[in-house]
């Protein structure tokens, strides 16, 4: 049952982030609500990976059945590409700061026609 | 627009439950042993993520590392903030930071050492070990940190500790299965790595964009 609660979270996280990055027009929220949609993408694979039981994927940790090791191990290594995709996002919201001094979509999109 | 979007992201959400509640009950749980006894360690997750994985597992760390070299390189043409970033006269933070920065570091190297037989592992390690830099930043002042730390050479360590852990990944696959002193080898260079490039982009944005 816990793992259908983290499940549901995950979606509305998801979800959240989804939303926030359609309907805001700055870049910096956009890639917030894209922080917070790579979340919800994470807290899913954890919950899937849930046994039920209390274990731990570590031999010697806890009693048995565990969770399953591999969506953790991607997990890991996601939130590490989200951290180094995240920081070459805002260099680039930064570099457009700089030169166009907005962030606002609809005006870069107007600034590009002209 | 705005309510267009609602209901596409609410439908959406509807159907991601719908699929999600309706999966399957995950299979029989894990023989761990199988798993994590192949390499010779105790967390399966490290088996996972330097034994069955290896090669993802590299060349991750290789596309974070260029996420790195990305940073430094767009952030070049920009402008610097206008003044160095003054060093806030905090008598507490600083005494803090320098006794805190010890047994952080401490505890990185732990972690990144003890990472095939428990919780822990390279990435957390290289996340608290950036962390403790930032305490030192903030304390110090990044500019005299990066001086003081030997920023540029720390780079070239960056730089060196990914072609050693590509090639020390390779001689691995032809071993075969590797045992636990290429797993804790390989975390401790990756705990370096991700230190290291937390820390750069620290101070990238720093020199560029000022302290908040």
């Amino acid at each position: 049952m816990d793992g259908q609660i983290a499940m549901v979270l995950s979606v509305l996280l998801a979800g959240l982030g989804l939303f926030t990055l359609i309907v805001r027009k700055e870049l910096i929220f956009k890639l917030l609500g894209l922080n917070v949609a790579s979340g919800g993408a994470s807290l899913f694979l954890v919950a899937v990976a849930r046994r039920a039981g209390p274990g731990v994927p570590i031999i010697g940790l806890g009693p048995a059945p565990a969770a399953d090791p591999l969506p953790q191990a991607l997990v890991l290594t996601a939130i590490v590409i989200h951290f180094a995709t995240l920081a070459l996002a805002l260099v680039y919201v930064i570099f457009l700061t700089e030169h166009r001094h907005t962030q606002d979509v609809r005006h870069l999109e107007r600034l590009e026609e002209e | 627009m705005r309510w267009l979007a609602g209901g596409v992201t609410l439908s959406l959400v509807g159907l991601l439950l719908f699929a999600s509640l309706s999966l399957p009950p995950g299979s029989e749980a894990p023989d761990l042993e199988a798993i994590a006894g192949r390499y010779g360690v105790r967390n399966a997750v490290a088996a996972v993520v330097l034994g069955a994985r290896l090669w993802d597992t590299l060349l991750e760390v290789l596309v974070f590392a260029m996420a790195m070299v990305g940073v430094r390189i767009a952030l070049r043409p920009l402008s610097k903030a206008q003044e160095p970033p003054p060093v806030p006269e905090s008598h507490l933070l600083s005494q803090a930071a320098d006794l805190l920065i010890g047994p952080i570091a401490v505890f990185a190297l732990y972690l990144a050492a003890s990472g095939h037989l428990g919780p822990g592992g390279g990435f957390p390690a290289g996340a608290i070990l950036g962390s403790g830099l930032l305490l030192l930043a903030l304390a110090q002042g990044t500019e005299r940190l990066a001086r003081n730390i030997h920023e540029r050479g720390l780079e070239r360590l960056e730089y060196g500790v990914v072609a050693l852990l590509i090639s020390g990944g390779m001689g691995a696959a032809l071993v075969g299965s590797p045992g636990s002193p290429w797993l804790i080898t390989a975390n401790l260079l990756i705990g370096l790595e991700v230190g290291i490039g937390a820390w750069v982009v620290l101070h990238r944005f720093v020199a560029h964009r000022g302290e908040l």
